[in-house]
């Protein structure tokens, strides 16, 4: 549904990366990474520098009023509801430009509005929602006329566990239809649910792309094992491990864990001592991709 | 067709209603504009209460050169308000989101908006210096006036309309054109109120053939008036209106078209 090919723009830098029908691919970073940009390259309000982007087949900067139809964009700063309108003004404005036979559009505002828990709102302003309850409409509105393709920047932000479980339940449903979708997020955790593979931009470079068991083979190889022995001090010298400590009887062991797993460790540390407490530390995702970001 | 009439019934319909969301709000202030406007003419009908006529043009007359401006002013602004305000359209993601959606994008700027207070305060002014002054200037109200004045109110729609379009495409190269609105457009509106045939020479031809307000209300109304200081120009240009709305809002139009290309969506 989307292909990037070797795409730069601002600081974008060769960026390949492609979206097939009914994945979701969550693009992750920090801020100023370049998420942004790479949506709008998506949809079209951005050319590339560089390289190619082909949005459902087409060149998105051409096209992208004929296929207006298909792609929903989500993004923070161009908000689909008009701030002066209610919110069912709003989405009657977005059903009359997308041409919504009537019936459909009643019983999809019914549903989404129930699901994301803006329907108590409905006769409200945009402009007198709070931050919370305006990204509920938005991204309602972002759903609305159930398109092939949808590009969601930052969707999570300002939403509470309801709001991001109900937005996370809505996206697996219009993948298992078919729909391709491409989120962004500064926070991996909050989309780890959703997403089939994930995309990890740092300082607009691609620093890795694939599935989460893959993200973690690769991002995740150092984990700690903390041990109280209870008898004397082991050898060490034939495992495989990166550092220990002894601090006391308080032995720390850090290791690869793609070259032995802890119950190997524990195994030859039972030969040779006693233990009393074990406690097994693996450092989250986000702090790696940082680190790693940071070494930079 | 059908559906793009519903979607200009929709845009109307959520315009009017957010613009008069609060009642007492909105008719004070199209008043406000209604009266800021109208201070304007209460000095000119003071100052003539002294001389009588301006260049040859009683109150009356002057009273109707002004009510096609307001009333050109009024009728346009419904349909260009997001180009007049093209700058905040672009500022707060409207322009992007117009652009991603399957309309045309200039007819969602037209309809998508409308300073409703703008229309009824310039138009209501324009209506009224009309009704003062339509029967005590001597115009014939016969079925060819009556389609003079349809055209040429038409043609004054078309020919603010187009300045407003172009100085939106030119702020797709500049990013900012407000100095620029106020300089040609405003201060120049400033003038057009009075017979141009009292100006310098350099201020008349601005207003002939820069930022053509000359053929907004001074050329139509000497069609109508018949006054003795249309002798210093051609008379073709007492007919030209509609033409000249044509073709400046056709100018501008392919520019825009050709300008929305250069388009930068900001970069976050």
């Amino acid at each position: 549904m989307i292909n990037f090919e070797d795409v730069s723009k601002y600081n974008i830098s060769k960026v390949t990366l492609s979206v097939p029908k009914g994945e979701v691919v969550g693009l992750i970073g920090t801020s100023g990474s370049g998420k942004t940009t790479l949506i709008k390259l998506a949809c079209g309000l951005l050319a590339p520098e560089s390289g190619k982007v082909w949005t459902l087949g087409k060149d998105p900067m051409r096209y992208r009023q004929r296929y207006a139809s298909d792609i929903s964009t989500f993004i923070a700063g161009i908000p689909l509801l008009d701030r002066e309108d209610t919110v069912l003004q709003g989405f009657e404005t977005i059903s009359a430009v997308y041409r919504m036979p009537k019936d459909i559009f009643k019983h999809r505002y019914t549903e989404l509005s129930e699901r994301l828990g803006f329907s108590e709102l409905s006769g409200r302003r945009v402009k007198d929602l709070s931050l919370g309850q305006k990204m509920r409409a938005e991204l309602g509105a972002a759903f609305i006329y159930e398109p092939k393709l949808v590009l969601l920047d930052e969707p999570n932000v300002g939403l509470d566990e309801n709001g991001k479980s109900a937005l996370c339940d809505i996206i697996k449903e219009i993948s298992s239809r078919g729909t391709a979708v491409l989120l962004t997020s500064h926070d991996m955790a909050s989309v780890s649910r959703v997403c089939s593979r994930f995309a990890i931009l740092d300082a607009g470079k691609l620093i890795f792309c694939g599935s989460m068991n893959n993200l973690q083979s690769r991002f995740m190889p150092i984990n700690t094992i903390t041990v109280k022995l209870g008898g004397s001090i082991p050898d060490l010298d034939d495992l495989p491990i990166r550092r220990f400590s002894l601090n006391g009887d308080t032995l720390t062991l850090e290791y690869a864990s793609n070259h032995i797993t802890a119950a190997e460790i524990m195994a030859l540390l039972l030969k040779q001592t006693e233990i009393r407490e074990i406690s097994i530390h693996k450092p989250d995702l986000e702090q790696l991709i940082l680190q790693k970001g940071g070494r930079k | 067709m059908k559906d793009t009439l519903h979607l200009m019934a929709v845009y109307t319909r959520t315009t009017a209603k957010a613009w008069f969301q609060y009642r007492i709000d909105a008719v004070l202030r199209s008043l406000a504009v209604f009266l800021r406007e109208a201070t304007g003419i209460i000095v000119i009908w003071l100052t003539l209460m002294k001389f009588d006529t301006l260049n040859g043009w009683d109150i009356y007359e002057m009273f109707f050169l002004f009510s096609l401006l307001f009333l050109t002013y009024g009728i346009m602004i419904i349909f260009f308000t997001g180009l007049r305000d093209f700058g905040r359209t672009v500022r707060d993601g409207s322009f992007d989101r117009f652009i991603l959606r399957p309309r045309g994008l200039l007819f969602q700027i037209v309809f998508a908006n409308s300073d409703w207070f703008a229309a009824i305060g310039h138009g209501g002014l324009g209506l009224v210096l009309f009704l003062i002054s339509a029967g005590k200037v001597g115009i014939k109200w016969d079925m060819f006036s009556v389609v003079y004045y349809i055209f040429t109110i038409l043609g004054g729609v078309l020919i603010q309309g187009a300045v407003f379009l172009l100085l939106a495409a030119l702020n797709i190269y500049l990013l900012q054109t407000d100095s620029l609105k106020a300089m040609i457009y405003w201060n120049m509106r400033k003038f057009a109120g009075y017979p141009i045939s009292i100006f310098n020479k350099v201020i008349q031809i601005i207003m002939i053939y820069v930022m053509p307000f000359a053929f907004v209300n001074y050329f139509p109304a000497q069609y109508l008036l018949r006054k003795s200081d249309m002798a210093a120009y051609p008379k073709v240009y007492m007919y030209l209106t509609p033409i000249i709305g044509i073709l400046m809002y056709l100018a501008a139009y392919l520019f825009w078209r050709f300008s929305i290309r250069f388009y930068k969506s900001s970069g976050n």
